[in-house]
């Protein structure tokens, strides 16, 4: 297993190296900036158009008959009335031609098919119908008759492993042996503590809620098909669904210029991908699959729970002497990965010779888990955070200090090799500094039903280097517009407006006359999906060289015309000059190559990153709540999160991840998690947006600060750019909880922190002081 | 996808009334939640008609003798903005605006209000469960952190109203018109346990439809609702704790202290209004109305938390007095 696997989910061939020597930027005009995203017209004014607003002429209807069992084998089914519905055009089952596609959807994990006949989670795909209208599909759906054999379900990981539980496929429900990481002596390492802390957390699985469901288009022209995809990557899609329908990739065109939200759960293709694509060649017309929000909750994406057990041990001093992690958690019936990089912060984020973790991961009757936001990483964050914070108390001990104790340079979940750079300790010092941490932890505790507490967390997050490949077209036209041509998605973290930047910043074009093209395998250039943290620093650097490619062609031809060596020349707004002699300067449309020429492509690819070494995002984040004693009520009063992603590219997309992390980050800690009937049905009781709560407004605090910690990193990449989607939502909830402790004495070890939950632990916590 | 049904917009009450009596037929006041039920699935609609038009039984009024006449059609925001109910019953203005959301409060109404089905999450859910005809209430064994801990046998939902537990609190009169004619009885005598009747929550017979609400003057009345719920908006009560007393000096001469989200209807806690009558409001008087408010409270395995959490709402409720 790959750590890409997490944010990628495809290959990773390499590019060319980029032709020009690329300086870094010491000052900068436009990148860092605070300035509207290039799309926010459309974006707020409804002209963009999103895939599940494509209509095109006699496009139908695709619906998907799902299983309403957790576990059952289909018997029988018939579609006999629904062949004779008004509106009818097609309908898919297993025994229709065409339909047996295998249904992998992790290389390591069990193999199914399109249409398997034994459905292992509930919402599992069945039959499928297309229409002329949505209405005619779904009634159709109502009358297929389907006989299902219902099968014993198993719902939660522990439950999975105990002997006799029913099994989710044949070979029984352990995802296989558990992973395992150790380095140094973890017993030596607990016998040298002076404190050692120990305790064991829980977490929920969450859902992916992006406000766009996942779903496309697919229209037929011959052998060619065309998918308007909601999805982080068009070439994921391209090369999925190529292999799946056995057709060349010259033949599957993916467009996805815009794309309401994915938070990881939109790498990979769907079934209801090939299902549009099989109905839209039986029908001959265009097909519209888009997933009811139900849908999306049961069957398209879950970030795994589960339990963990995490023992500590540090000198008196604060330096820790071991760590020992271990995890058992569910990728649902498809994912061997359910506690993957569960560990990951603990094997790297502090300064611990002796480290043992292990995880295990079980099947259960559930949709397969997909990366949510940082894979792995906030789950084990709630663990390390809360662990960190019970080690500092019994040292005696200011949590933010045991951190500033363990700090390192080296990832050593890599053998020990040195970080391209490591702002952690600002992120820490600058952080407590602006948040007020010092005056705010020395504040005396409050006597009546309403307390206050703070608390932190820190964290890195895996990735964020990105990394090759990567290549991007810079078009410069007559009038000294541009084109931008590049594959990536922008997921809504603003990457098009990030990449304007930098092509404005190299040619000095401003952002308004900068044109995109982009997300369309075929008109633009082969990209990663967006997902890791990884699209501003893989994709910066090679627009960038595509910018700088453009200027040196420029300035070559302008160097023949003013007859001055190229490297005395230098463009800004429409004109060359040189640096040297003031009288030598021109407009570029005056260039006579370029006017004969009309246009100047530059290309760039994305350089490797360095070897030996590792580059990662940090950050710490603090914050305030606010606990009514007599109500078990947490309220959040402020945020700040303190992050070293590298260079702040664009201001105001930074802090938009930043407050948009936060905010998914309170979710977790306060309200959110998947409800399943465990002990009767195993289905899912809360699969709807009421009942499976997000924050709102008036759950997140107006004070959210966002303070970046710039450490320039000259070694990364030639941008000094680092990733900041994920990193953003890592510590968060561990903090709240820290911050509950700080308020209350009481530690929540089990997640989300709310009234069902806290109220008995304040009542014992009570208890046990009376 | 909503399944086929007719709809009709009546022009007149009687219009209404005389297409509600058949079965599979629905009052449509605001329309916040009779759609989702139709797309859930959660009974069956072959018609919806829609009172939106009657303007008669919109707006609130006072009357010479200082009841309050609140029609069935207002919305919730137009209560909980209104200075009346601000100036006379400040825990009605409060319960009404901690309903749901803005949205959902400008659009539904106080009859919608007060007659939704419950939230439950197998009954709302892919369940065949007891209140709509099956065997089961999947609460008992099931996932029941939000359900009843008083009055819940044989099926645990709660009241999801907000105004509902204030409004009894306040001795509200509910109207009722049916083709037969009109009624009315105390808003309090509306609502029925599941051992009553396991199919409805309220006594509002097919065909008829609630016309208003009449709230006796509040001269001397202090009012107050305080809820608790995870998220803070578009968020069922936990728990909810509607308090009316009435002081005579520094005793406490009159109390109705209704809970909500504990119990299928508005849970008046009459133990927890005779602990409080007589006395003068204090920390330990407090503490024996809460005790004796939950004092019969059967909690199932996840829900016992709502015990503390009702305990604690109306000691707080109690203290603010």
């Amino acid at each position: 297993m790959t750590e890409a696997r997490y944010y990628e989910r495809g290959p990773i061939p390499e590019t060319p190296e980029p032709k020009q020597r690329q300086d870094h930027w010491t000052a900068t005009k436009v990148v860092g900036q605070a300035l509207p995203r290039v799309d926010a017209y459309q974006r707020l004014s409804g002209a963009a158009i999103y895939p599940s607003d494509v209509n095109l002429p006699e496009m139908l209807y695709g619906a998907v008959l799902r299983c309403p069992h957790a576990h059952a084998k289909v018997q029988s089914l018939d579609t006999t009335a629904a062949e004779q519905m008004p509106g009818v055009r097609a309908i898919l089952t297993a025994e229709s031609p065409g339909t047996d596609i295998p249904w992998q959807p992790e290389s390591e994990g069990p193999a199914s098919v399109l249409f398997d006949s034994v459905c292992r989670f509930e919402g599992e795909a069945v039959a499928a119908v297309a229409a002329a209208t949505p209405y005619q599909a779904h009634d159709a759906l109502r009358t297929i008759r389907v006989v299902y054999d219902v099968l014993p379900a198993v719902s939660n990981p522990q439950a999975a492993l105990e002997p006799g539980a029913p099994k989710v496929h044949p070979d029984g429900n352990s995802s296989g042996e558990p992973s395992t990481y150790e380095r140094g002596d973890v017993n030596a390492g607990f016998d040298a503590a002076d404190a050692v802390v120990e305790e064991t957390f829980a977490v929920p699985f969450l859902l992916h809620t992006p406000l766009e469901p996942h779903g496309c288009v697919a229209r037929w022209e011959g052998d060619k098909l065309t998918l308007w995809e909601s999805t982080q990557g068009v070439y994921n899609v391209q090369s999925q669904t190529a292999a799946a329908l056995d057709l060349p990739l010259s033949h599957v065109r993916v467009i996805g210029h815009y794309v309401g939200g994915g938070f990881g759960s939109k790498l990979a293709i769907g079934k209801y991908t090939l299902i549009a694509a099989l109905l839209a060649k039986q029908t001959a017309k265009p097909v519209k699959v888009f997933l009811s929000r139900e849908e999306t909750l049961l069957c398209v994406g879950n970030r795994p729970g589960g339990t963990m057990r995490l023992k500590a041990g540090a000198k008196r001093d604060g330096s820790l002497t071991a760590l020992e992690f271990e995890a058992l958690g569910s990728g649902g019936a498809y994912s061997p990965y359910g506690t993957g990089l569960f560990d990951w912060q603990i094997r790297d984020l502090y300064n611990c010779s002796n480290v043992r973790t292990k995880g295990q991961s079980a099947y259960i009757n559930a949709g397969e888990e997909r990366p949510m936001r940082a894979p792995g990483h906030p789950q084990g964050s709630w663990a390390l955070e809360q662990i960190l914070d019970a080690l500092a108390e019994k040292l005696g001990l200011d949590p933010l200090e045991l951190r500033l104790r363990n700090l390192t340079t080296v990832s050593q979940a890599r053998g020990g090799i040195p970080y391209t750079s490591t702002g952690f300790k600002e992120c820490l010092e600058e952080g407590a500094r602006a948040f007020g941490w010092a005056a705010a932890r020395a504040r005396p505790a409050a006597d009546g039903a309403l307390v206050r507490g703070v608390g932190m967390g820190g964290c890195t997050w895996i990735a964020g280097a990105g990394g090759p490949p990567s290549t991007a077209i810079v078009k410069y036209f007559a009038d000294g517009s541009v084109n931008l041509n590049m594959g990536a998605s922008d997921i809504g973290t603003g990457t098009k407006t990030v990449m304007a930047m930098v092509v404005a910043e190299e040619l000095g074009v401003p952002l308004e006359r900068i044109q995109i093209e982009h997300a369309d395998t075929g008109t633009t250039e082969f990209a990663t999906a967006s997902g890791g943290s990884k699209t501003v620093p893989t994709e910066s650097p090679a627009v960038r060289a595509a910018a700088l490619d453009c200027k040196e062609q420029l300035l070559v031809m302008a160097a023949a015309d003013l007859e001055t060596p190229v490297g005395d020349l230098q463009l800004h707004e429409g004109e060359v000059f040189s640096s040297r002699d003031s009288s030598k300067r021109m407009a570029v449309k005056e260039i006579s190559q370029f006017q004969r020429r009309r246009t100047v492509v530059g290309i760039g690819y994305r350089g490797p990153n360095p070897e030996g070494k590792a580059t990662c995002p940090f950050a710490a984040q603090f914050c305030e709540v606010e606990v009514d004693k007599l109500t078990g009520e947490v309220r959040v009063l402020r945020f700040l999160g303190a992050h070293d992603s590298g260079r702040v590219m664009s201001r105001l997309t930074y802090d938009n991840q930043v407050y948009g992390g936060i905010v998914m980050g309170i979710g977790f800690g306060l309200m959110e998690r998947r409800v399943l009937d465990e002990k009767q049905t195993g289905k899912m009781v809360n699969r709807n947006w009421h009942d499976y709560k997000i924050p709102t407004a008036m759950d997140v605090p107006a004070a959210i600060e966002s303070l970046p910690i710039e450490i320039q990193d000259l070694e990364c990449n030639t941008t000094g750019a680092k990733g900041l989607g994920e990193p953003v939502t890592i510590p968060t909830a561990a903090a709240i909880a820290n911050a509950v402790y700080h308020a209350t004495g009481v530690r929540v070890t089990e997640a989300p922190i709310n009234p069902t939950r806290l109220l008995e632990l304040l009542a014992a916590h009570d208890q046990r002081r009376a | 996808m909503l399944p086929n049904f007719a709809y009709i917009r009546a022009r007149t009450k009687q219009e209404a009334l005389n297409n509600l009596g058949s079965e599979g037929a629905h009052v449509h006041a605001g329309g916040t939640d009779i759609l989702g039920c139709a797309r859930a699935e959660v009974f069956e609609v072959e018609k919806i008609v829609s009172i939106s038009r009657l303007e008669e039984l919109r707006g609130i009024t006072r009357s010479s003798d200082g009841s309050l006449r609140i029609g069935a059609l207002t919305t919730i925001s137009e209560i909980a903005q209104s200075p009346l109910v601000q100036e006379s019953y400040p825990g009605l203005a409060q319960a009404a605006g901690d309903v749901a959301s803005p949205q959902l409060r400008n659009q539904g109404t106080l009859g919608g209000n007060l007659c939704q089905r419950p939230r439950c999450w197998y009954f709302r859910g892919d369940f065949h469960c007891a209140k709509k005809g099956g065997d089961l209430c999947y609460a008992v064994e099931g996932e029941n952190r939000y359900h009843a801990i008083l009055g819940g046998d044989p099926c645990y939902i709660v009241h999801p109203s907000d105004t509902a537990p204030m409004l009894v609190a306040l001795g509200a009169e509910i109207h009722i018109s049916g083709a037969a004619g009109s009624r009315s009885m105390p808003l309090q005598d509306f609502f029925v346990l599941p051992d009553q009747d396991l199919s409805r929550e309220n006594l509002l017979e097919p065909g008829e439809i609630v016309t208003e609400v009449l709230l006796p003057g509040a001269s001397g009345i202090k009012s107050s609702y305080r809820k608790i719920r995870e998220r803070g908006a578009w968020d069922f009560a936990l728990v909810s704790v509607a308090l009316a007393v009435r002081m005579n000096g520094s005793t406490i001469a009159e109390a109705r202290l209704v809970l909500g989200g504990v119990a299928p209807v508005p849970w008046r806690a009459e133990a927890a209004e005779r602990a409080l009558i007589g006395k003068q409001p204090s920390p330990s008087v407090a503490a024996d109305a809460a005790a004796a408010a939950v004092a019969g409270a059967q909690p199932l395995e996840q829900n016992a938390y709502k015990v503390l959490l009702a305990k604690g709402a109306i000691l707080e409720s109690l203290l603010a007095l």
